[in-house]
C-alpha cells in the first residue's frame, strides 16, 4: 500500500494577508477607476449645489424638497466622505505608481526581443519582404530604415533566424509618473497652504485707518485712499486702493492694489476684494467715557425690509449694548414703498438695544441722527463725525503655491510626454529563404489605428529600399486601409 | 469696424449652416430605390422595391469642406476685427466666447479632416458649430457692441490663455464627440461608406489626447489667475468644479481605455457623457452663482 502523506501549504500570517490585500486593492486599476468615478459624483453633487438645478428638481417633484434642502445644506467639499475619497485616491495613485515602475522600466530597458511565427501570422497587419541577400544584410537594412524613423532596434539570433524588436518614444511611458505625482503634489500643496498659511477674507480698512494683519507677521495695513471709476453705463471701470504696509509700525512698502494686481510683502499678499462707504461714529456712555470711536463699514448688511438701505452693526460687549445703523436708501426709485425711513444724505438711523436677546426687544430705542450733531439715545451720546470710503481686502499667505507650480509643470509635462510621443513597437523575424532571405514584420498595435497607420508609413519608406513587399496583410475591417497610400487619398 | 465684424460673423454663420447641411448629406449617403424582379417556376413575376444606401456624393463632401473653410475664415476675421476695434482680446462675454468657439470648432475640425482624410465627422461637428451660431444670434443685441471689460477680467496675458485653452479644449473635444457618435453608428449598423469603427475610435482618442491636456491647462491657468485675483488657487466655485467634473470624466475615459482596454461602445458612451458635461460647464453661467458670474450673459 502506497504511503500517502499530505503536505499542507504553510499559512501566511494574518498581517501579511491583510497588507497584501490592501496593496492589491490600491494597485487595482478597476478600483482606481471606481474611486475617480466616486470623486466625480461628489464633485457633481457639489457643483449642482451651487446652482438652481436641485431647486428645479424640487419644483418639478415636490416630494423631493426635503432631500433638496439637505443637498443645499451639505458642504460637500468639507465633508468627511469627500476627504476620505481624496485620501484613498492619493494613496492609490502613489501605490499604483510605485507598483508600475518595475514593469515599465523592464519594457524600456530589457524588452523581450523574440517573437513567434504564429504571432506574426495572426497579426491583422503585417508585411513580408524578400531579398537576394543573406539574413544579416537584410537585418542590417531594415535596422537602418527603422533607425531613420527614430526607432531603437534590438536583434537576437535564434538558430538561423534573426528576431527583431524595434521601439520608438520608449521613455515617453515615464510621463505617467510626473503626471500622477503632480496630482498628489496638488493635494499636498492644498494641505500645506491650509496648515501653514493663513487667509483673512474680510480684512476691512477705512481710509486713514491702520489695521494689524496678525498671524505673527508684525504687519499692518494703512489705507491711504480708495478710488473707483465708472463708465457712463454705471459699470465700474476700475477700483483701486492706495495702501501702505507697515512692519512693526514702520512703513516698508506702499502702492496701489486692485483686482488682479495684489501686493506682496514678505509672507503676506493683499488682494482687493470689495469696497464701500463707512461712517465714523463716536459713542460716549452716560459718564462721558468713549466706548466706541471707529469707522463702521456700511453695506456689509442691508436693512431688514429694504435691501437698498445699507446697514452696519456695532457690538459693545463692554457696556452690554448693540446698535443697528442704517444709511439712506441708495436706490430711491427702486421699490420706493420699502423706504420707510426716508433718510436724507448726512442722516443715519440708529437703533440701540440690550445685547441680551431676552431683553433686546424691550430695550429697543431708535433715533435719526445728523452729520456733526451729537444725539443722545438711552443716555449714550452718539456723534456722526464724517463719512469715509473703505476697502475690503483678502490678506493671505499660502506656502503651498511653489508646490502647486511644480505640480502644474509636472502635470502638463507628463501629459505631453504620454500623448504627443506615443510609444510604437514592432516585431519581426528575418529568416533564410530559397533565394536569399525574407523579413516578416508586424506592429504591436492591437486595436490601435494610429500605430497601424504609422507602421504602414514606415513600410512605404521601407519599400523604397527593399522593393515592393512580397505580401502585405491589411486589417480586414475598414475601407480606409484599402485606400491607404500615406498621401492625400480621401477615404472612402 | 464692430459692424463689419458682425457682418463677418453673419457670413460665417451662413457658411457653417451650409457646411453642416452638406456634411449631413454626405454622411447619410445616397439612397437609391432598387427594383428586383423574380420569376417563379409557374411564370409569375414578383417585383420588390428596397432602399439601397451608398456613399455620399464626393462633390457634396467637398462643398462641405469649402463652406467650413469659409466659416472658419469669416469667424476668425470677425474675431480679429472685433479685437482691433476693442483694442483687447475679445473673450470677455458669452458673445465673444461663443464666437471664438465657432472659429476654434471649425478650424480644429478641418485639422482632423485633413489628418484622417474623412469628412463624415463634419456632420456632427459642424452641426454643433451651427448650433453655437444660433445661440449667438439669440443673445441680446447689446452684446454685439463692445463694452468696457470689468476690472475682474483685466488680468493681462493670463485671461486670453485661460479662456483660449477652454475654447480650444471644448472644440477639439467636440470632434471626439462626433467620433463617438459615428463609432456607435458604425458599430451598430456597419454602413459601408463609413470609416472603420477602429478608425473612429482612434479619432475620438486622438481628439481627447489633445483636448484633455488643454482642459488641464485651462484648469491650471484658471488656478494661477484665481490666485492673483482671489488669493486662492482653488475656491470650489461651481464653474471651477463643473470643469473639474468634465476633466474627471475624460480622465476616466483615458484610464479605462489605456489601462483596462475599454475600446468601443463603452468608451464611446463615456465620451458622450463627457461632451454633455462640457455643455453643462459651458452654459453653467446661466444657472451657477459664484465667482464666474461676471463671465455670463
Amino acid at each position: 500500500m502506497a504511503d500517502i502523506s499530505l503536505q499542507t501549504r504553510p499559512s501566511r500570517p494574518m498581517a501579511e494577508v491583510v497588507i497584501d490585500r490592501i496593496w492589491r486593492f490600491l494597485c487595482s486599476v478597476r478600483a482606481a477607476i471606481a474611486e475617480i468615478a466616486i470623486l466625480s459624483l461628489f464633485v457633481l453633487t457639489g457643483t449642482l449645489r451651487g446652482s438652481e438645478v436641485p431647486q428645479w428638481i424640487a419644483d418639478l417633484l415636490p416630494f423631493t424638497q426635503p432631500v433638496v434642502d439637505k443637498w443645499y445644506a451639505w458642504d460637500v467639499y468639507r465633508s468627511v466622505p469627500f476627504a476620505v475619497i481624496l485620501a484613498v485616491l492619493a494613496i492609490a495613485i502613489a501605490v499604483c505608481t510605485i507598483n508600475r515602475v518595475p514593469t515599465i522600466w523592464q519594457t524600456i530597458s530589457h524588452p523581450k526581443l523574440t517573437t513567434s511565427r504564429g504571432w506574426l501570422r495572426n497579426a491583422d497587419l503585417s508585411a513580408t519582404y524578400g531579398t537576394n541577400g543573406d539574413v544579416q544584410s537584410l537585418s542590417d537594412e531594415i535596422t537602418g530604415i527603422l533607425k531613420q524613423h527614430r526607432y531603437r532596434v534590438l536583434t537576437q539570433k535564434v538558430g538561423e533566424d534573426i528576431h527583431l524588436y524595434a521601439d520608438k518614444n520608449r521613455y515617453a511611458k515615464l510621463g505617467t509618473f510626473p503626471f500622477h505625482l503632480a496630482l498628489i503634489l496638488l493635494l499636498v500643496g492644498g494641505i500645506v497652504g491650509a496648515q501653514y498659511g493663513f487667509r483673512n477674507q474680510e480684512f476691512t480698512v477705512t481710509e486713514g485707518q491702520t489695521r494689524d494683519v496678525g498671524h505673527h507677521t508684525g504687519l499692518s495695513i494703512r489705507l491711504d485712499r480708495f478710488q473707483d471709476l465708472y463708465v457712463p453705463m454705471g459699470v465700474a471701470s476700475q477700483y483701486e486702493s492706495t495702501i501702505a504696509i507697515l512692519k512693526n509700525g514702520k512703513e516698508v512698502k506702499s502702492g496701489a492694489v486692485s483686482v488682479n494686481h495684489p501686493m506682496t510683502y514678505q509672507s503676506a499678499t493683499i488682494y482687493q476684494s470689495a469696497f464701500g462707504n463707512s461712517i465714523v461714529l463716536k459713542i460716549t456712555d452716560p459718564s462721558g467715557s468713549v466706548v466706541y470711536s471707529d469707522a463702521l463699514p456700511m453695506g456689509s448688511f442691508n436693512l431688514k425690509g429694504n435691501p437698498d438701505a445699507p446697514a452696519g452693526l456695532i457690538d459693545l460687549p463692554a457696556v452690554g449694548k448693540q446698535l443697528v445703523v442704517a444709511g439712506p436708501d441708495v436706490a430711491p426709485f427702486n421699490q420706493p414703498e420699502l423706504d420707510k425711513l426716508k433718510l436724507q444724505s448726512g442722516e443715519l438711523w440708529i437703533e440701540m438695544s440690550d445685547r441680551d436677546p431676552a431683553l433686546a426687544a424691550s430695550t429697543k430705542t431708535d433715533q435719526v441722527i445728523t452729520l456733526g450733531k451729537p444725539a443722545t439715545i438711552d443716555g449714550y451720546t452718539i456723534t456722526f463725525e464724517r463719512e469715509r470710503r473703505y476697502s475690503t481686502f483678502q490678506v493671505a499667505y499660502n506656502p503651498g503655491i511653489p508646490i502647486f507650480i511644480i505640480a502644474a509643470v509636472m502635470l502638463l509635462g507628463g501629459l505631453a510626454a504620454i500623448f504627443y510621443f506615443p510609444q510604437r513597437r514592432l516585431r519581426g523575424i528575418v529568416s533564410p529563404a530559397q533565394t536569399g532571405s525574407s523579413l516578416q514584420i508586424a506592429p504591436l498595435a492591437k486595436r490601435d489605428w494610429s500605430a497601424k497607420r504609422d507602421f504602414l508609413r514606415v513600410m512605404e519608406k521601407a519599400s523604397e529600399k527593399l522593393g515592393e513587399p512580397e505580401a502585405m496583410k491589411l486589417p480586414s475591417k475598414g475601407s480606409e486601409w484599402q485606400h491607404f497610400t500615406g498621401s492625400s487619398t480621401m477615404a472612402p | 469696424m464692430v459692424r463689419f465684424s458682425f457682418y463677418c460673423f453673419a457670413a460665417s454663420s451662413l457658411a457653417i449652416w451650409a457646411a453642416a447641411i452638406c456634411y449631413i448629406l454626405y454622411a447619410v449617403g445616397r439612397v437609391r430605390l432598387a427594383h428586383t424582379t423574380m420569376v417563379t417556376t409557374t411564370g409569375t413575376s414578383v417585383t420588390s422595391t428596397g432602399a439601397q444606401f451608398g456613399p455620399g456624393s464626393l462633390g457634396i463632401g467637398r462643398a462641405g469642406t469649402l463652406m467650413t473653410c469659409f466659416g472658419a475664415f469669416f469667424s476668425g476675421l470677425s474675431i480679429l476685427l472685433r479685437a482691433i476695434a476693442a483694442e483687447h482680446v475679445v473673450l470677455s462675454n458669452m458673445y465673444e466666447y461663443s464666437l471664438a468657439f465657432v472659429f476654434a470648432c471649425t478650424a480644429s475640425y478641418l485639422v482632423f479632416e485633413r489628418a484622417y482624410k474623412i469628412r463624415q465627422l463634419g456632420a456632427i461637428v459642424l452641426t454643433v458649430a451651427a448650433g453655437m451660431t444660433f445661440y449667438i444670434w439669440s443673445l441680446p443685441v447689446e452684446m454685439r457692441e463692445i463694452n468696457p471689460v470689468v476690472p475682474a477680467l483685466r488680468a493681462g496675458a493670463i485671461m486670453p490663455f485661460h479662456v483660449g485653452s477652454a475654447v480650444l479644449a471644448y472644440s477639439v473635444l467636440s470632434v471626439s464627440f462626433a467620433g463617438a457618435v459615428f463609432f456607435l453608428v458604425a458599430n451598430r449598423w456597419s454602413p459601408r461608406w463609413l470609416p472603420s469603427a477602429e478608425m473612429l475610435d482612434d479619432v475620438s482618442f486622438r481628439a481627447v489626447t489633445i483636448g484633455f491636456p488643454l482642459l488641464s491647462l485651462m484648469l491650471i491657468l484658471g488656478s494661477v489667475w484665481a490666485h492673483s485675483a482671489w488669493g486662492t488657487y482653488w475656491s470650489w466655485d461651481p464653474k471651477e468644479t463643473a470643469a473639474l467634473f468634465a476633466w474627471l470624466v475624460y480622465a476616466i475615459y483615458l484610464h479605462t481605455r489605456t489601462l483596462r482596454g475599454w475600446r468601443g461602445t463603452r468608451s464611446a458612451y463615456i465620451l458622450l457623457f463627457g461632451f454633455a458635461s462640457l455643455i453643462f460647464t459651458y452654459y453653467g453661467n446661466y444657472f451657477f452663482g459664484g465667482l464666474h458670474a461676471y463671465g455670463g450673459v
